[in-house]
């Protein structure tokens, strides 16, 4: 697709990236074809509706389940052997964690601290407490929200080079939400973590994200920086005498039953519109993200 | 200046970079932020409103290049020193843009040529 830019980061220089990914579930394709970088520092978001790919694709990257084919690496390490300490480099919450679940929310904090050489106990104290989560019930017993949250605290505590959200701001109410993009969006832009993160709410995203990605049936649609989307794209709306003159090229066409046709159009190399953009009746209206994605989405 | 000063609408067309460098404008052009008034560090900024650092950098250096904002060593930066009058007309003219290309936009649907639409804005600026 002519949107997709290069990939610019070599692979043994950005802290975790995939080539050629695909995957399938019971004869399924869930990715097809995958390749994704980040660069050190930056703050990827990855969008795509229920069902795209993204838990899959994030969880092929970090090595933890085996791609059909294609391959992934952490560190310039590959994904499905990482050395003990790529992983203590590295954080990851799942959409719904599972692990240690026998431990209370402070056993389980106190006894995987040890393993990460920066670990900041201050801060897990803290935000158990901010978070409003009971440090001494079992993690069995927390609700799926309460356990992510725990989750989440626990990667933050380990101060890690690079961190990896699947869905986090489901657990989150929104005071809580603004806490954790906060966290993310000064980690990034003071210690230099990597961060990637899947989400669905967009404005999420437009906050702290620097690039987005957009996964649509396990391919990327879209590969770009926040803001430079926000300006180079936008919808072309085109009443049906002028529809014939509609340009080739569009990231989605849609007709309408007047015969009118709305497209999702690019500038060009010098910053302009499509030509037919300037005809009498003709449209561009800018597009926020939420806006971009489902009219390519859908 | 506070950085709760700023609105950000991180789901607007407009980029938040963009967002922060038009307020700016609009601030020092209407007189509420004064030459030599400090700006909150990009930290507090990024923090108050959880976006990106970069994000905040970004519009801060390109209100720096256009004059709005000079960098003070060991301070961070401040209102540019130079007087309102000494605004240029086409700095000025550029604060109208956005209403202006709107203008231009509902004109061409409404399939009027310049010459009617200019007439009457002449008139209404009192031409």
């Amino acid at each position: 697709m002519n949107a997709m830019l290069s990939e610019r980061t070599s692979a043994a220089a950005s802290p975790l990236a995939a080539h050629g990914l695909t995957h399938c579930y019971e004869g399924s394709n869930v990715l097809r074809g995958v390749d994704l970088a980040l660069e050190p520092g930056s703050v990827l978001g990855l969008i795509g509706r229920n069902g795209a790919g993204k838990s899959t694709l994030i969880r092929a990257m970090l090595g933890l389940l085996e791609p059909l084919s294609g391959s992934a690496t952490v560190f310039g390490e590959p994904a499905l052997e990482l050395s003990d300490d790529a992983k203590a480099r590295l954080a990851y919450v799942p959409q719904q964690p599972e692990a240690l679940a026998w431990l209370t929310a402070q056993q389980m904090l106190d006894y995987v601290g040890r393993f990460y050489p920066r670990w900041d106990a201050e801060f897990a104290q803290r935000t158990l407490e901010r978070w409003k989560l009971q440090p001494n019930k079992l993690l069995a017993k927390l609700s799926p929200g309460e356990r992510q949250r725990v989750d989440l605290i626990r990667a933050l505590a380990s101060q890690p080079e690079l961190l990896v959200l699947d869905e986090p701001a489901a657990a989150l109410d929104p005071v809580a939400r603004r806490e954790l993009l906060r966290e993310v969006a000064l980690r990034a832009g003071e210690s230099g973590t990597t961060v990637l993160f899947s989400t669905h709410i967009v404005s999420d995203l437009e906050r702290v994200a620097s690039e987005i990605a957009f996964l649509h049936e396990g391919r990327l649609l879209l590969r770009c920086g926040v803001d430079e989307t926000k300006e180079r794209y936008a919808r072309l709306w085109l009443p049906a005498a002028k529809s014939a003159a509609a340009p080739a090229l569009a990231l989605s066409r849609r007709r309408h039953e007047d015969g009118s046709l709305s497209l999702v159009v690019e500038r060009d190399a010098q910053g302009r519109w499509p030509e037919a953009a300037h005809l009498p009746g003709a449209r561009i209206d800018a597009l926020g993200l939420e806006d971009l994605f489902v009219e390519i989405a859908e | 200046m506070d950085a709760s000063l700023l609105t950000i609408q991180p789901n607007a067309p407009e980029p938040i970079y963009r967002q922060i460098v038009e307020q700016l404008r609009r601030l020092i052009a209407g007189g509420q932020l004064a030459a030599g008034e400090l700006l909150p560090s990009v930290r507090e900024v990024a923090g108050f409103h959880a976006i990106n650092p970069m994000t905040v950098s970004r519009a801060y250096g390109l209100a720096e290049a256009e004059g709005l904002l000079e960098r003070l060593r060991g301070k961070g930066m401040a209102v540019a020193a130079t007087r309102r009058a000494s605004q240029s007309e086409s700095q000025r003219l550029a604060l109208l843009e956005p209403q202006l290309l709107e203008l231009a936009r509902h004109a061409r649907e409404l399939e009027l040529p310049p010459d009617p639409v200019l007439r009457r804005l002449g008139k209404l600026m009192g031409d």
